[in-house]
């Protein structure tokens, strides 16, 4: 949106294409249909702030297109579905990518219980339909995410009773490295410091060094494990302690949903801090393929401030690319954004001190744990195949695991991490499976085109 | 309409481990008999029949078994004539030269009939026939001279029309001409067969090495040599007596090394997958005039592909799709198979298809270069495996033998 509505502000025309049937993304989403706010402030900064975007995309530049399914990329050309309308095409002279992160799956024993829910999911459900998950709620997680989320789910009066950190409690010389940082942030400490105060307030426990490590229970979630760690996030054995709960909340962080930029084979690097493989960009925003740009969370997790800064900066290089906007009016229009994601850079690196994603995570699974959730493998199935090879695709096509509908984003990196402890690999040089459309799934008769013709065979 | 599937059956892994790594990348052995190089179905499966035979073979794949051609081909046995042999009104000179392609063909289905049984897994093997769907009065002409020609060769095949081809399949569109059976025809998983084969192979004593490419071969000229040939690799050197090229879509690069100039050609093919549906569909289905394969797996996603292209890349880069490929062939589809339009398309994917000048398998010793043999072959998943154990015949013979069709010749010369 932050992209859209600067690039149509000087005079670019935009075509602005979602997969959803609102605005907002999973950050600004908006109310479910017969839904009342009474009180903004109750959704916290987000509401308004998303309020204020959703504004500045009404614009006559704009063209929303809603409900729209992007397939695929194909040169200049970008090939969507919408379920009652069909396949549209759009063809580009620029292309900003913008789409978005969904939360990092984390596998542990039971973690495809039903009540086990990840905190995007949850926060869906408390934001747009007002339900709480469940009655005694525990969150796990790491980050401000851990912070932020579980907080907000409390004020939104959803029953959170504790919260486990995996990382330490911040250290002073970390602290120090915060508050050094923390200009051109104050919005996100402030968010901080009253997350902070909303769970004193509720005398939530927030400890910190704990990991989950298992959810049991009858056909749902009935109890959990969890255990102190150490600074790689591997269980000091002893600690476990189990609890009864009816809803486990997983917040680890995020993956960027990179399918259509790995498509276009745009190139990539890694960084397990903000999610993985992040898409490599200039400064404007753009990949490594000229004229497509990509922002925002699902290039590299950075947050939704950062977000909106670099979709405006993306928005404004592409008015100039056009002949809108001269280069140094470009400059001078860019210059707020690129000094707040730089402050925003370096509050980011500090906090990583501070949050970093530890190889524990990836350790938490046995040997009847499900890893491919889809094709119900377990990790004793892929286990003699990680044996065998450190090639991603060949585990996949021999034992099926990342395969069905969620295409290995579930799964593919669990599985990596296989093959890195395994083989001595670092993550980074463990590939995805090759990338192939559909970005998502896609009902056959939506798509299928009867006026092509393939080239015949010798039948006249 | 079709439910929504049950979550997908589980299967027992049939294979413990799969090829051992550490002896994958072990280093090479400093000469061997025969050297097999690429690790597709013909390298493996020729890997298992050698050393069957108790032959000393060592199998090169650059990559990792089974990523090109063998593994990226949508599955499907074509023992009945393939459409682009068939054309209207063919004389009765083409009608038997078909006919003994066929009979080839019929050799073909015995073999994949045992095959789980000789490799002791399940490789997703349906024998559950094949249909043939014509849309036009024209169409029905050529399904009939094909059925003909079938049945003289020992391939059954049954026409049906109308409404006993609507009681027959009917999941069909019901406007459609007609129908040929073959309940012969069949389908496997070849995410299995080759590397089930590589496995058996290695358990019988062939040595595998995969990521290791071969950079040149050189013949030795000089009489009395101790070995024919010296290759190097990337790995390092390696002495042989004996070479077999079954590098696939690759087989010219090699084999050009050593003067030979193969009569080949390469193309790339599409093939979509959909999510899991209750299972319905026994029989693969394919179209008389148009490019479609269509048939439901082991896991219950339908596989349908039938010759659509797909953009060529060179090696390392894989092919990648084009989007007129899936939206003609899951039309083509639909026009067979209606209910299947509310089916998620879930991935498509692509692989090279090599194929030779007159569609025939290259086979063989060449007579230009004692000791170096290619074994291609165009529709190299359901003939792969016989061709490969015909070449091991003949290589691990005592005394020659001639036992491969004079028409497979390496060293034929094809008009264009």
């Amino acid at each position: 949106m932050a992209a859209a509505a600067s690039a149509a502000r000087h005079g670019v025309q935009v075509a602005l294409i979602d997969e959803r049937t609102t605005f907002g993304g999973q950050i600004f989403k908006r109310l479910g249909p017969g839904f009342h706010l009474a009180d903004p402030a109750d959704l916290g900064n987000d509401y308004s702030r998303g309020a204020q975007l959703i504004e500045g995309i009404d614009h006559r530049l704009i063209t929303l297109f809603n409900e729209t399914l992007v397939l695929t990329i194909e040169g200049s050309t970008v090939i969507t579905s919408h379920p009652r309308f069909g396949v549209r095409n759009f063809s580009f002279n620029n292309l900003i990518v913008a789409p978005g992160a969904y939360d990092r799956p984390v596998v542990f024993p039971g973690w495809t219980l039903p009540g086990v829910m990840t905190a995007g999911a949850v926060q869906t459900l408390v934001k747009t339909q007002q339900i709480s998950p469940g009655r005694k709620i525990l969150f796990a997680g790491s980050g401000p995410l851990a912070l932020a989320f579980s907080a907000q789910l409390i004020k939104l009066g959803a029953p959170v009773y504790k919260v486990l950190e995996s990382a330490p409690f911040p250290s002073p010389l970390s602290l120090a490295r915060l508050a050094l940082n923390v200009g051109g942030n104050l919005d996100l400490a402030a968010d901080a410091l009253r997350y902070q105060s909303i769970l004193l307030k509720n005398r939530i426990p927030f400890l910190y060094r704990r990991i989950i490590l298992k959810a049991e229970g009858d056909g749902r979630v009935e109890s959990v494990t969890y255990g102190k760690v150490d600074r790689n996030w591997n269980l000091i054995p002893g600690s476990e302690v189990s609890e009864s709960v009816d809803t486990l909340c997983i917040g680890y962080g995020f993956f960027p949903s990179h399918e259509l930029l790995r498509l276009v084979d745009c190139s990539f690097s890694y960084d397990e801090n903000k999610g993985g493989f992040t898409v490599d960009k200039d400064r404007w925003g753009q990949s490594s393929i000229e004229g497509i740009f990509a922002v925002g969370d699902g290039t590299g997790v950075t947050g939704s401030y950062s977000a909106v800064a670099q979709g405006s900066v993306a928005g404004l290089r592409i008015a100039h690319l056009q002949g809108k906007l001269s280069e140094s009016d470009l400059e001078r229009a860019a210059r707020p954004f690129h000094r707040e994601l730089a402050a925003r850079n370096s509050f980011q690196k500090a906090l990583n001190k501070v949050y970093s994603i530890k190889p524990g995570i990836y350790r938490l699974a046995d040997k009847d744990t499900v890893i491919c959730r889809c094709e119900n493998i377990k990790k004793s199935e892929i286990d003699p195949i990680v044996e065998s090879t450190d090639d991603l695709s060949v585990i996949k096509s021999y034992c099926r695991a990342g395969m069905g509908l969620c295409q290995g984003r579930n799964c593919q990196r669990q599985i990596a991490a296989m093959i890195s402890e395994k083989h001595g690999k670092d993550l980074s040089e463990i590939n995805f499976a090759t990338p192939r459309f559909p970005v998502k799934p896609v009902e056959i008769g939506l798509i299928a085109d009867p006026s092509i013709q393939e080239e015949k065979y010798f039948i006249t | 309409m079709i439910n929504q599937s049950n979550p997908p059956f589980v299967r027992e892994p049939f294979l413990k481990g799969y090829l051992s790594h550490e002896k994958n990348l072990s280093p090479l052995p400093k000469e061997v008999d025969v050297l097999i190089i690429g690790g597709g179905l013909l390298g493996a499966s020729l890997s298992y029949y050698l050393a069957k035979e108790g032959v000393e073979v060592l199998l090169l794949e650059r990559d990792e078994i089974n990523r090109e051609a063998s593994g990226t081909n949508a599955g499907s046995f074509h023992f009945q004539i393939a459409l682009h042999q068939l054309t209207p009104n063919m004389s009765d000179k083409e009608k038997s030269r078909l006919a003994a392609e066929v009979k080839l063909q019929v050799d073909a289905a015995k073999l994949w009939d045992n095959i789980e049984k000789e490799l002791d897994a399940d490789l997703g093997v349906f024998f559950d026939g094949g249909i043939m769907v014509a849309e036009s009065q024209e169409e029905m002409r050529v399904l009939k001279d094909k059925e003909e020609i079938e049945n003289s060769a020992g391939l059954e095949s049954h026409i049906l029309t109308g409404d006993e081809m609507r009681t027959f399949a009917p999941y069909l569109a019901p406007d459609l001409a007609g129908i040929a059976f073959c309940p012969r025809e069949g389908h496997a998983n070849p995410l299995l067969v080759t590397p089930t084969y590589a496995y058996r192979a290695m358990e019988l004593g062939a040595q595998i090495r995969t990521g290791c490419a071969v950079l040149s071969v050189e013949a030795n000229s000089s009489t009395g040599a101790s070995h024919r040939f010296k290759v190097k690799t990337n790995r390092g050197e390696i002495y042989c007596h004996r070479i077999v090229n079954a590098t696939g879509a690759w087989a010219t690069d090699l084999s050009s090394q050593l003067g030979l100039n193969l009569p080949m050609g390469l193309s790339g093919l599409h093939v979509n997958v959909t999510e899991p549906r209750e299972y319905f569909l026994k029989s693969m289905i394919q179209h008389i005039g148009r490019r479609l394969t269509l048939k439901q797996t082991h896991n219950n996603t339908f596989i349908i592909g039938g010759g659509w292209p797909s953009h060529p890349e060179s090696y390392p880069k894989r092919y990648s799709n084009y989007w007129s490929s899936t939206t003609g062939n899951l039309a083509v589809a639909l026009r067979v198979l209606p209910m299947l339009k509310d089916v998620k398309l879930l991935r498509t994917w692509t692989g090279v298809w090599a194929y030779t000048k007159d569609f025939k398998p290259i086979l063989g010793e060449s007579s230009k270069v004692p000791g170096y043999h290619v074994a291609m072959v165009p529709t190299g998943f359901t003939l792969g495996p016989m061709v490969s154990r015909m070449l091991a015949e003949y290589i691990s013979a005592d005394k020659p033998i001639h036992n491969i069709p004079q028409e497979f010749s390496v060293d034929r010369e094809v008009l264009k």
